[in-house]
């Protein structure tokens, strides 16, 4: 277990684009130091090793548990006295990894050694069916060697992200990646598709609503079938906000009678309850406190904000009391995370930051200070927050770390992000 | 309510991009019909007559986050109530298109649209349209008129539009 003292640290600052961030002084752990070693057969593909080693160290650096050695550094996999110990370096440990790939296949070895030592503390084996999936492989790696030295769970990295992009007027795309965008496939393409919602815990299948029909659809897609199935249309606008713990309920904003309000649609039973109940506009209703109530936005009160009920209760309570025009929420236990628009402003480019909030006490935290922030989502845990970050017509995927106070921003190389889910 | 924590982030960049699969599991045009009128000499006289009704409508626009529609806009209001109404037109069906600026991705945007849409409806139907001619649809953010980037853009990209159906 690697010893932690404590002690002040300035935070290095990093610019990206237009982002300009605000700078820090914190009090934080002093983490341990890794490098990353290659040591695969040099058959292999100079640039797929290097390209690997920087997923490796992206992904430690993003797990915000380690201070990372950025170079690229090679090694015998059986190692001696100065690898295994890497003295020149400082390091406390070193990851070790030995790649092979044939056509199809990829596999690596890792070894997780402790450069205090030189002890092996952590071996294994992987092996992938398809190497383009291979960002997956060195995520599942960095969660290995983070449980083993004990740190709290990054197991969100291995979690599937499911993004829909306009490729132009009225088109779009629905992708599945990996939390980085390395890894990328289309799955749905042609017309207009957007919306996509994970439909369970498994990522197996997910909803999404298409515009190409007569009125916009709901579809459910599975991934493991390739069968695809329309759930429910509405005249207007339909969305699948959000699915119950279960996967037997949906939340979907919908407008049957050009006006959007929220509905409960049980898919055993296909009965649809209407739970709100405005003349203006209601949408982004999320499960919160185990399913018996939801979160929304409404502009019921003059702006857009954020507003709380039970499913088969009409009164309403308004949840959240700073700022004055949120537009997107997502939930996770008794957490909140939310967009908020701070400039207000048809003449130049506005400001959205997140903020996070507990439903239990007046917790409230920015978490963004300047762009364009919209879309958070949790991940499986109330540590991570995925989010979009617009600049102009370009769009990134932002990962919040909130206990490590980092954010992560990777590009997407074509076109913009309209919505995500993991 | 409470106390504002204002916790910044340091924000470190990992910039990992990768390149896309081409081939989608699910091509949704090959399993419905592309309902856009095409302009080319090929074009029957009932689609010469949807597109010329179509080009003669006037876009409605609206302010910045609004959707009531504007005093100066209700004069394009009563225009395309008389255009659809008129002899050539009142055996059609009108999609009323409520569209967005770029500000916002989410759901709200798609909502503000179709408000715009029925907006217009509302106002078509106060001039004497039959509302069951009517429907509204919002694209939301998807379907900007301009591409740019400024304020010009930005406000001719919050309309509603119209397209006739046979």
């Amino acid at each position: 277990m690697i010893k932690k003292m404590i002690c002040l640290v300035l935070f290095t600052l990093f610019s990206y684009a237009s982002d300009a961030t605000v700078e820090i002084v914190k009090k934080i752990d002093v983490l341990p130091k890794i490098a990353v070693q290659d040591a695969s057969p040099k058959n292999v593909d100079l640039g797929a090793r290097q390209s690997f080693f920087k997923l490796l160290v992206g992904d430690l650096r993003v797990s915000s548990h380690f201070q990372v050695l950025d170079e690229y550094l090679q090694s015998s996999y059986e190692g001696g006295p100065l690898e295994n110990f890497l003295s020149d370096k400082r390091v406390d440990l070193i990851l070790r990894f030995s790649l092979n790939q044939d056509f199809n296949t990829m596999s690596a070895t890792v070894k997780f050694i402790n450069a205090k030592t030189g002890a092996t503390t952590f071996e294994k084996a992987y092996s992938l069916s398809d190497k383009k999936r291979h960002p997956f492989l060195a995520h599942k790696i960095i969660v290995d060697i983070n449980d083993n030295i004990g740190a709290p769970s990054i197991k969100w990295m291995e979690q599937s992200v499911l993004f829909a992009r306009y490729i132009g007027a009225k088109k779009s795309e629905i992708v599945i990646s990996d939390y980085t965008l390395s890894y990328q496939k289309i799955i749905v393409a042609g017309g207009l598709n957007i919306f996509p919602k994970w439909a369970n815990s498994e990522q197996n299948a997910f909803y999404y609503t298409s515009y190409n029909g007569a009125e916009p659809t709901i579809y459910r897609y599975d991934l493991k079938t390739g069968a695809r199935r329309s759930i429910i249309s509405s005249s207007g606008m339909i969305v699948c906000s959000d699915v119950s713990q279960d996967g037997n309920k949906l939340l979907l904003t919908m407008a049957p009678k050009d006006q959007t309000d929220i509905y409960l649609y049980d898919l055993r039973s296909k009965k649809i309850t209407k739970i709100t109940e405005y003349s203006g506009i209601d949408v982004n209703g999320n499960f919160i406190d185990n399913d018996r109530r939801i979160a929304f936005v409404s502009d019921r009160l003059g702006n857009p904000d954020i507003f709380a009920q039970g499913i088969y209760d009409k009164s309403f309570e308004k949840l959240v009391y700073h700022g004055k025009n949120k537009n997107s929420i997502s939930t996770f236990d008794n957490y909140i995370v939310y967009s908020s628009r701070e400039a207000e402003s048809e003449f130049g480019r506005n400001t959205f930051n997140l903020y996070l909030i507990s439903t239990q006490t007046d917790y409230l935290r920015q978490l963004t200070a300047t762009g364009e922030n919209l879309y958070p989502r949790f991940a499986n845990d109330s540590d991570t927050i995925m989010f979009i970050k617009q600049f102009g017509n370009q769009s990134a995927l932002g990962i919040i770390r909130l206990n490590a106070n980092k954010t992560y921003h990777f590009q997407l190389k074509t076109g913009k992000l309209q919505s995500i889910d993991w | 309510m409470g106390k504002l924590a204002l916790t910044s982030l340091a924000v470190a960049v990992l910039v990992l991009t990768g390149c896309s699969q081409k081939s989608p599991e699910v091509d949704m045009t090959k399993s419905t019909a592309d309902t856009q009128s095409s302009v080319d000499d090929g074009m029957s006289a009932l689609q010469k007559l949807i597109a010329s009704l179509e080009a003669n409508s006037k876009t409605i626009y609206f302010d910045f986050d609004k959707y009531n529609v504007r005093k100066d806009q209700q004069a394009n209001i009563d225009a395309n109530a008389a255009l659809f109404n008129s002899t050539e037109a009142k055996n059609f069906s009108i999609k009323v298109e409520g569209n967005c600026d770029e500000f916002g991705t989410d759901e709200y945007n798609y909502a503000l649209g179709l408000k715009r849409a029925k907006s217009v409806k509302d106002g078509l139907v106060a001039k004497g349209m039959n509302a069951d001619r009517l429907t509204v649809v919002s694209y939301g953010e998807s379907n900007p008129a301009v591409s740019e980037h400024n304020k010009d853009a930005w406000a001719k990209n919050r309309r509603a539009e119209f397209k006739v159906l046979p």
